[in-house]
């Protein structure tokens, strides 16, 4: 570490912790510390390395199993993505977004190089939202049709566009009205989509993997039925690959998996490897888009989007994960970890539902509500950070960096069972409560998760204070 | 890394085939058709080795000038000691960073929510105005821009929206600097009244103190939130911190462009008051931003306010502003036929040509003079004049002898 830099500290006091934690409460939001700390996620990370982060009071290690929904899979603190921005510094600012450059150009053609076959052409943009917006702009500007089908429980961004196919009312509720003419249908069904797809639709937009909704793993079948639908309907059909993207499922893009490639794809997350914002748009050189982009070149600006550095960097994201084939330990390990969680399932059908995924992006489902938020907390106790879906609280996502090696997934699995066998200390507690009328909803509310496990957290914070441990560690 | 390097031509191309032919053409037009190699300060080197000054700084990016070496040196120390961080986590950098543009902006605007862009900071605050009010109606003025993504979409003013499809409802538009028609329109039915106080793509339209102070009143009355779009005017370019600030009385919501991250880093905020944040209180994590907020991001930013607080560039906006503006004004005198009028603040300024055609001929022959410029997005035969802040009385000088050689 270079001796002029103001190095952040690994271990921070509980009266430095206090501050910042007052600091970020004041000045950007005190909902938000209330919602993180009910589910054990208000930990600050220290010592990003790899898959790790540490709690800087505890000094724990945890595996970070979040990675920012996703944006971590060259893992964190990457030395080479690290040296790329170091030389990338050297030599480019931002650049300008209204004007042409080599790092632009590098990485557009090393994208379509890389992307499902018949994506030819690319815009950029500077995050999911922004990508998901030029999507629907140009999917609706070179049809001259309205109607966007999404599916239920889509996430797609929070921006205009993207929130108006957003199939989550807890993002759109406070928002609305949106857009005209999105629809919504059920995900994985076929029929429900060729029944919607009319003459008027401009484009079906999905993830290939729904992430945030869960983990639900769109069939090979699907794909290739949508597909054939927008062919034969001459809908432009849109694969979100923001989470999917870039070696999570065990292929670079969720869709290679089944052979369908979409008229447009957006990417974003990890292709800023976890230090600096990009995004793109990549597009089919079909006669409809292109001739739409030609007529319109401005149609869709970004100012953050395809900046000189940024570019560097995800070059050197994608460099590095072709050199690695990192989608394939993403196969690798996402099948030992589904394996060792459905062997969980078994043993413990009255705590999980349901195990998801493919490749290193897994969804387990737990049988209630109240015990996302609780495992959240067994996990951290176990060296695991794990996020909880913020309105499917049963479902818990896992997407540690994609760069995992044996040992740390033998870890993480460790982790998982320590905190399945936590929590079935607490359940006998729980489960005859939640059938009394009343409890289990009362349980399952956001809100009053919030409020118990907020207390409860502060109830053991008082504990540790005085010196008595809580829980096993 | 790619060893095989390319010619300029090879990358102009490439540009073509990937991205588009008629885009390239454009630039052409404009004498933007170059290839960056160096940056530094207020000057730009091309693939050739020829030497630019950035009139644009990417539309109000570059305010703290090209490759800021302080800045630089800040991402450096920044990456080796953080990363972006999981979005929705508590961390020192976001906090500090809240707690510096808090004091940086003052008065009540005391809570900060970041955006990778612009664009991104409208759509959360059209998002929280109808959260925070209960209300749907987004009352804007007209001739405005505030960005390509959905709600920033819906309520500029770019002609080619029709081709998207129908875009955010409950949109109203009264005409810009129009008190009565303010007083008619703004309602109990209104969540908020959104405007920049200099439509900067809008040939520079600024908005009256009274205009502005009637606009707070009238919102006021009648519990709708004031938003003031300053990602152009904003951070020292208008020859004051932020343009709202002469008028003497402060918006609901304020927001910042990616001036924040001095052109090093993507990061832009909308800053809004307690009051308003206790909405997102009560609803956290309704809008979230994978990219904004990044810790890297958060420090980079916080040491461009730190540069902005110690070097106030906005006093050298103001001075050499006004040093350009006199010597565009006596060129005009000179030649009336070609620039039609000149209007702006500060080092935020756009002058005004005799149709679409002459505005791009103007632009290609300064750039061939040596002077990077683009036309205005909403008056698009205007062109804009926003050089880094830090320019220099020799710059300016240098950017009066282009702007005479290149008129026609």
């Amino acid at each position: 570490m270079s001796s002029q830099c103001c190095s952040q500290p690994s271990v921070m006091s509980r009266e430095e912790v206090r501050e910042i934690v007052a600091l970020f409460e004041r000045h950007i939001n005190r909902g938000q510390v209330r919602y993180l700390r009910a589910g054990h996620l208000d930990v600050m990370e220290s010592q990003r390395q790899g898959v790790h982060f540490t709690d800087p009071i505890s000094g724990r290690r945890l595996i970070d199993c979040f990675s920012s929904a996703g944006s971590f899979n060259v893992s964190r603190h990457n030395p080479l993505i690290m040296k790329a921005l170091e030389e990338a510094l050297e030599k480019y600012d931002l650049g300008a977004f209204n004007r042409i450059s080599e790092a632009k150009i590098a990485l557009a053609e090393k994208l379509i190089a890389l992307a499902p076959d018949g994506l030819r052409r690319i815009r950029y943009a500077a995050g999911g939202g922004d990508a998901v917006d030029c999507a629907i702009k140009l999917a609706r500007g070179a049809t001259g049709k309205k109607k966007i089908l999404a599916t239920v429980k889509a996430y797609h961004g929070h921006t205009g566009f993207a929130l108006s196919a957003n199939g989550k009312e807890h993002y759109r509720h406070y928002c609305e009205p949106l857009m005209p003419g999105f629809e919504f249908v059920p995900f994985n069904d076929l029929n429900a989509m060729s029944e919607r797809a009319d003459s008027d639709t401009a484009a079906v937009i999905i993830e290939p993997v729904q992430g945030e909704a869960g983990i639900f793993v769109g069939t090979d079948e699907y794909l290739k039925g949508l597909r054939r639908i927008c062919d034969e309907r001459g809908i432009m059909l849109i694969f979100d690959e923001i989470q999917t993207g870039f070696g999570r499922t065990g292929r670079l893009f969720a869709c290679q998996h089944s052979g369908v490639t979409p008229d447009i794809m957006t990417i974003a997350k990890s292709i800023g490897g976890g230090i600096f914002p990009n995004a793109a748009v990549l597009y089919r050189d079909s006669e409809t888009l292109v001739n739409f982009v030609e007529s319109n070149p401005d149609f869709h600006v970004t100012y953050g989007g395809g900046s000189d550095l940024g570019c560097r960097v995800s070059l050197t994201v994608l460099e590095y994960i072709e050199e690695n084939r990192l989608w394939e330990n993403a196969e690798k390990m996402g099948a030992r970890l589904r394996g060792a969680l459905e062997e969980l399932r078994e043993a413990n059908p009255k705590i999980i539902k349901e195990i998801r995924g493919v490749g290193l992006m897994v969804g387990i489902e737990y049988i209630h509500e109240f015990m996302g938020p609780m495992m959240s907390d067994a996990l951290a106790r176990h060296g695991v950070f794990a996020a909880y879906s913020g309105n499917a609280p049963q479902v818990m996502r896992f997407m540690a960096p994609i760069t995992i090696n044996d040992a740390e997934m033998d870890a993480l699995i460790e982790a998982v069972r320590g905190a399945v066998k936590d929590m079935k200390t607490l359940l006998p507690l729980a489960l005859p409560a939640a059938k009394i009328p009343g409890v289990l909803k009362m349980l399952n509310n956001e809100r009053f998760q919030t409020t118990l496990f907020g207390a409860l957290r502060k109830f053991e914070d008082g504990a540790k204070a005085l010196g008595r441990p809580f829980g096993r560690k | 890394m790619n060893t095989n390097k390319k010619s300029s031509q090879e990358i102009l191309d490439a540009w073509a085939a990937l991205f588009s032919r008629a885009g390239l053409e454009n630039m052409k037009l404009e004498g933007r058709a170059i290839i960056e190699a160096g940056r530094e300060g207020v000057h730009v080197t091309d693939a050739e080795g020829r030497g630019y000054i950035d009139g644009d700084s990417a539309a109000g990016i570059f305010n703290l000038g090209r490759r800021n070496t302080l800045l630089v040196e800040e991402l450096k120390c920044a990456m080796r000691e953080t990363d972006q961080g999981n979005f929705p986590m508590i961390s020192v950098e976001k906090a500090r960073l809240a707690q510096a543009l808090s004091e940086f902006v003052g008065g009540e605007l005391d809570c900060s929510i970041y955006s990778v862009m612009r664009g991104e900071t409208l759509e959360f605050a059209c998002k929280v105005a109808r959260g925070f009010t209960g209300r749907s109606e987004l009352v804007t003025v007209d001739g405005a821009y505030y960005g390509e993504t959905g709600f920033a979409m819906s309520l500029s003013a770019d002609p080619q929206n029709d081709k998207y499809g129908p875009l955010i409802p409950d949109v109203r538009l009264i005409p810009f600097g129009d008190i009565e028609a303010a007083r008619e329109s703004i309602t109990t039915k209104s969540a908020a009244v959104i405007l920049e106080p200099i439509q900067a793509e809008n040939h520079c339209r600024c908005a009256a103190d009274a205009y502005l102070i009637e606009l707070r009143k009238i919102c006021h009355e009648k519990g709708v939130l004031l938003v003031f779009d300053e990602t152009q005017s904003g951070l020292g370019r208008c020859g004051e911190k932020f343009s709202y600030l002469r008028s003497g009385i402060e918006p609901d919501m304020l927001i910042m462009g990616e001036a924040l991250g001095g052109g090093i880093f993507p990061i832009a905020a909308t800053i809004i008051t307690q009051r308003v944040n206790e909405f997102l209180n009560i609803h956290p994590m309704i809008h979230l931003s994978t990219f904004g907020g990044s810790d890297i991001g958060c420090r980079v930013a916080k040491k461009a306010l730190d540069i902005y607080k110690e070097l106030e560039p906005w006093h050298n906006a103001r001075r050499i502003g006004l040093k350009l503006r006199n010597g565009i004004e006596a060129v005009i005198a000179a030649h009336p036929q070609t620039i039609l009028s000149i209007a702006g603040e500060g080092l935020l300024m756009s002058l005004e040509f005799d149709g679409v055609e002459a505005a791009q001929a103007f632009c290609r022959r300064a750039s061939a003079n040596g002077l990077l410029l683009s036309r205005g997005r909403i008056r698009r035969e205007t062109v804009m004049l926003r050089p880094p802040l830090i320019l220099t009385d020799a710059d300016a000088g240098e950017i009066l002898r282009i702007i005479g050689e290149s008129l026609a």
